[in-house]
């Protein structure tokens, strides 16, 4: 149990070893490890923000989509109105189209009948005319009596 | 075991280290010139420069296992993306555990130094003490027959080492923590570091006035001076015998233990091996708690050696 130069002999021993240690053993492991934890927290960090954008996006797209949608119904209000518009605009025109179709028949009718009656009275002063000079001989002409034929044609 | 072997042999044999050293001139003895030798009977007339070969043998070849698993855990060509498996999870939560001790006993100063200082001192004595849990028997059985069987006396022809005339002439201590040299030797490693860093990182100037100024001021400095001395010695003193206590008591009980194996009736034997195997499972809380203690105490003592104390 004496003591000797065994405490020496350790001392020494001791020195080396951890010399050993502190210059080739500790370092690299400890650079390992460091690089490693570096790592993980860069990992992390990533899908931290991977997470973030992630949700960014997830409102973006939900604006984008709110905001697509308001702008379909608006274009879905307009086109309504739009349609509806024409459709009244052209009933409306087909009305007032009919009714100068209409106006124009009744013009041209009564043109016709007009006509009609002036052949008509035309015809009925020749025939009288006609039927008078046969009667009295030539002493009224139709010359002569123009006065009293127009008269007459006007009283028809 | 031969069969003269006694109880009180059977203890001595184990306690007693295989020592090489000088045997100085002593007329007393009738020794005229000095030599160096390892016979055992030689031992009380060896001066200072004696060497526990069994102890340091140990001690080396643990040291150098520690070097050698703590190396080959990181291989040459691995980095950061490899994940981490088997002895390389052992040996990052080894280094870890130090540096979160390191980090809460030095905080925030700096030396690169401390943590692999503590890792080895833990590691080391961790496996110096586990060889305790080794059987008493196994190798210095093992290691007595290797020396006779290779360098053994043979008494007809005159060859091989002189006093090695059996295989139990050799002494051969397994736990190099149950030697006062190895664990006063790794203190007075402390010691050397706690000095050098006292004065180059506070100052020969400050390192002095702390040993002498205080606690009584200037006027007492003689007295301040013994006073710090005492502290400041017992410091590596009771950090090496506190590891050899504990390490040599509990060696000491499975040596006992032992004897009830060999030297009593079987129902002794048979309480002697439940009673090793219960010694044996608390030991390993000893184990690691003095290698913890020993690793801990480390680092306060250098801790302070690189804080100005204020008074």
């Amino acid at each position: 149990m004496e003591i000797n130069a065994t405490l020496l002999a350790q001392a020494v021993v001791m020195i080396v070893f951890v010399a050993i240690c502190w210059r080739y053993v500790y370092p690299p492991i400890l650079a390992v490890m460091h690089e490693r934890e570096k790592k993980i927290s860069d990992g992390l960090e990533a899908a931290k923000k991977a997470d973030d954008s992630l949700e960014e996006a997830k409102l973006a797209f939900d604006k984008e989509l709110d905001q697509a949608k308001a702008k379909a119904a608006e274009i879905l209000d307009k086109a309504n109105t739009r349609a509806s518009k024409i459709v009244s605009d052209a009933s409306t025109k087909a009305e007032v189209e009919a009714e100068k179709i209409i106006a124009s028949a009744t013009t041209a009718i009564e043109n016709e009948t007009n006509n009609a009656k002036e052949d008509l009275r035309q015809q009925m002063s020749d025939i009288i005319i006609n039927t008078t000079q046969k009667i009295l001989g030539d002493e009224i002409s139709k010359e002569k009596h123009e006065d009293i034929l127009k008269k007459a044609a006007e009283e028809l | 075991m031969a069969s003269e072997l006694s109880t009180e042999s059977y203890i001595s044999h184990h306690l007693t280290n295989l020592t090489c050293g000088h045997v100085p001139v002593n007329e007393k003895a009738g020794i005229t010139e000095s030599f160096w030798t390892c016979n055992p009977y030689m031992v009380d007339y060896m001066s200072f420069w004696a060497f526990h070969v069994d102890s340091l043998f140990w001690s080396i070849a643990l040291g150098g296992l520690f070097v050698f698993i703590f190396k080959k855990a990181i291989p040459k060509d691995i980095d950061s993306n490899t994940p981490p498996k088997g002895i390389q999870n052992f040996v990052e939560m080894s280094i870890e555990f130090v540096e979160d001790n390191v980090q809460s006993l030095f905080g925030s100063v700096k030396n690169t130094l401390i943590a692999p200082l503590a890792l080895t001192v833990f590691v080391w004595i961790l496996l110096m003490n586990l060889m305790d849990l080794v059987p008493v028997d196994f190798l210095p059985v093992l290691a007595g027959y290797i020396a006779f069987s290779l360098f053994g006396y043979n008494a007809e022809t005159g060859s091989g080492v002189e006093w090695l005339t059996s295989s139990d002439s050799l002494y051969f201590k397994v736990v190099p923590t149950t030697d006062p040299n190895i664990t006063l030797g790794m203190a007075f490693g402390v010691f050397i570091l706690t000095i050098y860093y006292s004065i180059t990182v506070k100052g020969a100037k400050a390192f002095i006035a702390e040993l002498t100024l205080h606690p009584f001021g200037k006027w007492l400095i003689p007295v301040n001076f013994v006073l710090e001395m005492v502290n400041f010695i017992a410091k590596p003193i009771s950090l090496g015998l506190r590891l050899f206590g504990n390490l040599y008591a509990g060696e000491m009980i499975f040596i006992l233990i032992a004897l009830m194996l060999f030297f009593s009736s079987i129902p002794v034997g048979i309480i002697g091996f439940g009673l090793h195997l219960v010694w044996a499972l608390f030991h390993i809380l000893i184990v690691a708690l003095q290698a913890f203690i020993f690793m801990a105490l480390t680092i306060a003592y250098l801790a302070m050696a690189h804080e100005t104390e204020e008074h």
